[in-house]
């Protein structure tokens, strides 16, 4: 478990990094930021750069701040920067509830917020949040800046819209509109293992009838999507354990292709996405009834 | 010369307050703590190389070709062996059943994922790495049988041709009239279960540094090795030197567990360093190796077992059908998984007959080996199913159900069907305690409401026995015919009266040197800081087995305490000189030998040692000078094994009773665990601070075992578990507080009283959470057969139930 022979680079600035993957081929140059996911990948000799572009010396890709009705992080930012940040708790409870299920505090202590979104993990949180509240994802690269969609950004099992030569500098999340309801949940193993089935719920309520419904199943199949036609059977309509449980079957029924593995058979993963579904509608609806919505 | 060693703490010649029977600090933990504790991988010698094994990619193929030209041209190369270096220079493992160990490298095929092939010494461990994808290896795949039920079929393909079968035995033991009993009996309880394949995941792996001396042809090695004087036994047979010829330094180990196996690594890396002519080599097992092909796999188990009961709940008679998949060559003794529990078979009930029906089978999977416990947690997880299902078709409570089948106290030492004898217990009290503790009828009146509401809560009584001090005879049906395992020390005081105490075995983790200390500062009556613990080599060290089979607490007790009383003895030679008196007369009380009741005939210990030391002018003719003695403990009245397998073995049987609560989650299959109550029997407490850091990790382990780990493969052998992603050990998060209370009944066999109880609760654990799941599924008409009892596997029940009231629903 020792990696196959490399470059290393720590560049401290950005246009340096991007000038490092311009002078050489994108697709034998692999990023590093918090090495979470892409050190036992290296150790095991899954990836094999010729050129390792470690861009944690980078201080502009860190930092949290407050941007527009949201939140600008840096791609750097590390899981533990956002756990300890007040402005996440005060503007997005969502985005800190999904943070601290991820793994363990060694882990979060590392692990940067663009690095999970880089990974695309299908039964990762960060994903999964990003395609419910519509983040945007900022990449830097030999043509300039562009922001992508998460739902643009999130392509299939570990795979992304990035381009080789790019780098993810800044995510954008949206901060919850007033009196939304919403709920996170996941079915792991262990304590902070990923996800064999992960659920996200949000919606509002005006005057009792569900408005701007977002329904997200992670872990499930390649990756986080929203589920529009549970999200259509709520909306407009007056919250209620049949229809919950009418939008948990419609989940159910419409996962494309679950993922089969040894801690889930692809049936047992459909009806526990119904399952969450359910259960983080209905936590979501006693927030938003909660808020005074 | 006669020794006598305390039976008790009363009898030692101190007076209370003691060390001993107290919960100290352990002297190990400053130097684990702040890691300066030298573990094999900090170990670095001059010149030394770093190995990397090349392993197979299939679960069977035969080789047809290996060209290492490439590797050897890469720079920092330093040898490659391969099998044909293994057939020059080393003989097949003997720790299979006979005929089917096979050499340390592939020779011809390859019969398992992960079997090594080659290997590379390299100036580090990066450059063997490099150099391992330069070696191509042609492989013609072979058919492969991954299942036992399918490896004894007459069409089977076959791991071993030579062999002409899978099955290495199958045999069927009786013992007493169990037709007999299964024919009167007014009900017969039978199922099948499945134990599917887990194991030992020590914190460390297994590593090592083997030395070749090309000059003395003798080998030195140095490794995290948890049975020393053993696995140089096997060394030598494995390439044929004298067994003076073999030196093994065991490093402190990070854990062991029986995972520590290593054979087959330390095998590779002497034939490197013999290829290297004689550079030391380092190999360190990673987790993906460790995962894929270490030693940690055990208990690949089908069952299918009954019992025959009378009306009034009293247990007639036990049969239990075991075939056990051994993996590829049943090598690092996991043969004797299926052996032990002889020593326990029928628990801790009054069963007066049993039956063991043993097939033990080889496919194409890494050999599965010893894992804590040694193969009764899987039987006793059979028998308490069996014991719950029974109470339930005759109505009576499991825990009263227990309570008219247990062992009474005046019974012992009482003498089990399959020929050991247990030498002590109170197993109603041990009952009684932890219904008390758990508040068992609360429990109970809980459930019910919570069945009303539908949810699935369910109560599991568990009991079992740990069988402890084990002798080879125990094994005797899978091929260990000896009896008889040492356990030496030799203590020396020095000339200022400070004590050293040497041993054979190194830190493993349960606390021994600390009890080391605790004892000898209680013969002598010192300080335990005075008291050095000193670990020995092979070449040097007393007759030591170590740490296994839960004996080495009960084993280094009577060594000490056997090396002190012959230094007492040897002292009170002297003293009495000194004082012109008899030996006789002459009594070792609180630190001081002297004349009792004459306060100026008394001398300290560092007196008596210091004159023997420095005056031998002053001591008698015939008495050895130096204040020092060894002591080899072995266990008395072990009796060879007869053709039916029964002996005398194991010396102590320490038992426990577990009360959990648990809830299934309706919707999804999982598991809560919501209280875990035990009380556990295993004599008197030596230091019951280790008591209960041994009962939690093995309750862990325990829960691992029935929830969480499992070592899967598909059908054509590949392993589907090989990082920390996919094979779950349990943290903290998973394991509950567990609420113990101990009951003491002393052993009156044994040093001190002490029982063994290093293995512990894994004994009981997993039968315990099945139960507890079982009772929960038991308004469904479900049962849970498999363990672990994982998610998926309990949302299939529950569906199926659900399914099956919906059809009646229909249709009625
Ligand atoms: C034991 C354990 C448990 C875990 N549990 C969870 C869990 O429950 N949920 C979860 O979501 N995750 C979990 N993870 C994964 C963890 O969150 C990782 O931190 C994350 O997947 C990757 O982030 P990183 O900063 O470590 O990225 P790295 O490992 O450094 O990189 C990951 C990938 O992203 C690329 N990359 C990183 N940053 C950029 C960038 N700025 N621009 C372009 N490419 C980039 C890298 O090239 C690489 O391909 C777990 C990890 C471990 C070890």
């Amino acid at each position: 478990m020792k990696p196959a022979p490399f470059e290393y680079a720590a560049p401290p600035t950005l246009d340096e990094a991007l000038a490092i993957l311009s002078e050489n081929d994108p697709d034998e140059v692999k990023i590093l930021a918090g090495g979470q996911s892409l050190m036992p990948l290296l150790n095991m000799r899954l990836a094999r750069p010729e050129l390792l572009l470690d861009l944690t010396r980078i201080d502009e890709l860190g930092g949290i701040s407050a941007r527009n009705g949201g939140l600008s992080i840096g791609a750097l930012a590390t899981k533990r920067d956002v756990e300890d940040s007040a402005l996440v708790r005060e503007r997005n409870p969502l985005f800190m509830e999904s943070t601290i299920m991820i793994g363990h505090p060694q882990i979060r202590n590392r692990g940067t917020v663009g690095g999970s979104m880089v990974q695309a993990d299908p039964a990762a949180e960060y994903p999964a949040v990003a395609v419910a509240l519509g983040a945007e994802l900022v990449a830097r690269g030999p043509g300039g800046e562009r922001v992508i969609e998460a739902d643009d950004f999130f392509i299939t099992y570990l795979t992304t819209s990035l381009e080789p030569g790019e780098i993810l500098t800044e995510v954008r999340i949206p901060d919850l509109a007033a009196g939304t309801g919403w709920s996170i949940q996941e079915l792991a193993r262990r304590h902070g293992d990923f996800a064999i089935v992960g659920a996200v719920a949000m919606l509002r309520l005006e005057s009792g009838i569900c408005v701007d419904l977002r329904v997200v199943i992670f872990g499930a199949s390649d990756r986080a999507r929203r589920h529009s036609e549970a999200e259509a059977l709520l909306a407009g309509e007056r919250p209620s354990a049949a229809l919950f449980d009418a939008a948990g079957r419609a989940v159910g029924q419409s996962l494309e292709d679950p993922t089969d593995d040894v801690h889930a058979s692809a049936e047992y993963r459909r009806d526990l996405a119904r399952v969450l579904c359910v259960r983080t509608l209905t936590e979501a609806v006693e927030r938003a009834e909660g808020s005074g919505g | 010369m006669a020794v006598d060693i305390p039976k008790s703490f009363e009898e030692l010649p101190t007076s209370a307050p003691r060390h001993i029977g107290r919960g100290r600090r352990r002297i190990e933990d400053p130097a684990l703590l702040t890691g300066r504790t030298q573990f094999i991988d900090d170990v670095e010698l001059p010149r030394m190389l770093h190995c990397a094994i090349l392993r197979s990619p299939f679960a069977h193929a035969r080789i047809t070709g290996i060209d290492t030209q490439e590797a050897e041209a890469l720079p920092g190369v330093v040898a490659i062996v391969t099998g044909e270096d293994a057939l020059r220079w080393s003989h097949p493992a003997q720790s299979s059943p006979e005929g089917w160990g096979t050499h340390c490298l592939a020779t011809d095929a390859v019969r398992y994922v992960g079997e090594p092939v080659a290997a590379v010494a390299a100036i580090s461990r990066y450059v063997a790495e490099d150099a391992m994808e330069l070696i191509t290896v042609e492989y013609d795949p072979l058919d492969v049988v991954a299942d036992p039920a399918a490896a004894m079929k007459a069409d089977s393909p076959l791991v071993h041709a030579g062999q002409g079968t899978n099955v290495m035995m199958d045999r069927v033991f009786t013992w007493g009239e169990v037709e007999q009993a299964f024919e009167k009996a007014d009900c017969v309880v039978s199922e099948e279960f499945r134990w599917n394949r887990m194991g030992a995941n020590p914190t460390e792996t297994f590593g090592c540094i083997c030395e070749w001396d090309p000059l003395d042809l003798s080998l030195t090695i140095r490794g995290s090795i948890q049975s020393p004087s053993m696995f140089g036994l096997g060394r030598a047979a494995t390439f044929a030197l004298p067994s003076n010829k073999v030196n093994i330094i065991s490093q402190p180990h990070g854990g062991s567990f029986g995972g520590k196996g290593g054979t087959r690594g330390t095998d590779v890396t002497c034939l490197l360093s013999r290829k290297a002519d004689g550079r030391p080599v380092k190999w360190i097992e990673d987790r993906v190796e460790y995962l894929t092909a270490g030693g940690s796999q055990a208990w690949d188990r089908y069952y299918s077992a009954s019992i025959a009961v009378r009306n009034d709940g009293i247990v007639t008679g036990l049969r239990v059908a075991l075939v056990d998949d051994l993996g590829a060559t049943g090598e690092a003794y996991g043969a004797i998984c299926a052996a032990k529990p002889l020593a326990a078979f029928t628990g801790p009930y009054t069963i007066p007959v049993a039956e063991y029906d043993l097939k033990l089978v080889a496919t194409n999977k890494v050999p599965s080996g010893p894992y804590r416990g040694m193969g009764p947690p899987p039987h006793f997880f059979v028998l308490e199913q069996l014991m719950d299902l029974a109470a339930r078709q005759l109505g009576i409570d499991p825990a009263e159900f227990r309570r008219k089948n247990f062992i009474p106290k005046d019974a012992f030492p009482y003498m089990i069907p399959s020929g050991n004898e247990y030498d002590s217990g109170d197993y109603e009290e041990v009952l009684n305690q932890a219904l008390a503790l758990a508040d068992y009828p609360a429990l109970r009146s809980a459930q019910a409401e919570a069945r009303k509401e539908g949810r699935l809560v369910g109560i599991g009584v568990a009991s079992a026995i740990e069988p402890g001090v084990f002798d080879w005879n125990a094994y005797a049906i899978v091929g260990m015919p000896g009896t008889g395992v040492p356990e030496g020390a030799t203590v020396s005081i020095d000339i200022m009266g400070f004590i050293t105490v040497r041993v054979g075995f190194s830190l493993e983790g349960q606390g021994q040197y600390t009890l080391v200390s605790q004892l000898v500062s209680d013969y002598f009556g010192t300080d335990p800081e005075m008291v050095r613990v000193v670990y020995l080599d092979t070449q040097s060290a007393p007759p030591s087995f170590g740490p296994g089979g839960s004996r080495l607490g009960v084993a280094i007790t009577g060594a000490v305490l056997g090396a002190c009383d012959r230094i007492r003895t040897k002292a009170s030679q002297v003293v009495a000189g000194l004082m012109q008196t008899e030996p006789e007369n002459i009594v070792l009380r609180d630190g001081q030998f002297g004349i009792p009741g004459v306060p100026e005939a008394q001398m300290s210990v560092a007196e008596v040692a210091g004159t023997m030391l420095a005056r031998s002018d002053l001591l008698p003719p015939d008495v050895d000078p130096r204040p020092e003695a060894t002591h080899v403990w072995t266990a008395a009245g072990r009796t060879p094994a007869d053709e039916e397998g029964r002996a005398k073995s194991y010396l102590t049987a320490a038992q426990a009773v577990h009360v959990v609560q648990v809830e299934i989650d309706r919707e999804t299959g999982f598991v809560e665990i919501q209280r875990y109550c035990l009380a556990d029997d295993c004599g008197t407490r030596l230091n019951p601070a280790t008591v209960e850091g041994q009962t939690d990790g093995s309750v862990a382990q325990g829960i691992g075992a029935a929830l969480l780990e499992e070592y899967s493969f598909d059908s054509d052998g590949q392993p589907q578990t090989t990082t920390f992603m996919d094979y779950l050990m349990p943290t903290v998060y998973e394991v509950p507080t567990v609420e113990k209370v101990a009951v003491v009944t002393p052993s009156p066999f044994t040093p001190l009283g002490a029982k063994g109880c290093g293995e512990g609760a894994i004994h009981t654990t997993p039968a315990a959470v099945l139960c507890a799941i079982n009772d929960a599924l038991a308004p469904l008409g479900q049962m849970a057969r498999e363990v672990p009892a994982a998610p998926k596997r309990l949302w299939d029940l529950i569906r199926l139930a659900e399914d099956t009231s919906a059809e009646g629903s229909r249709t009625g």
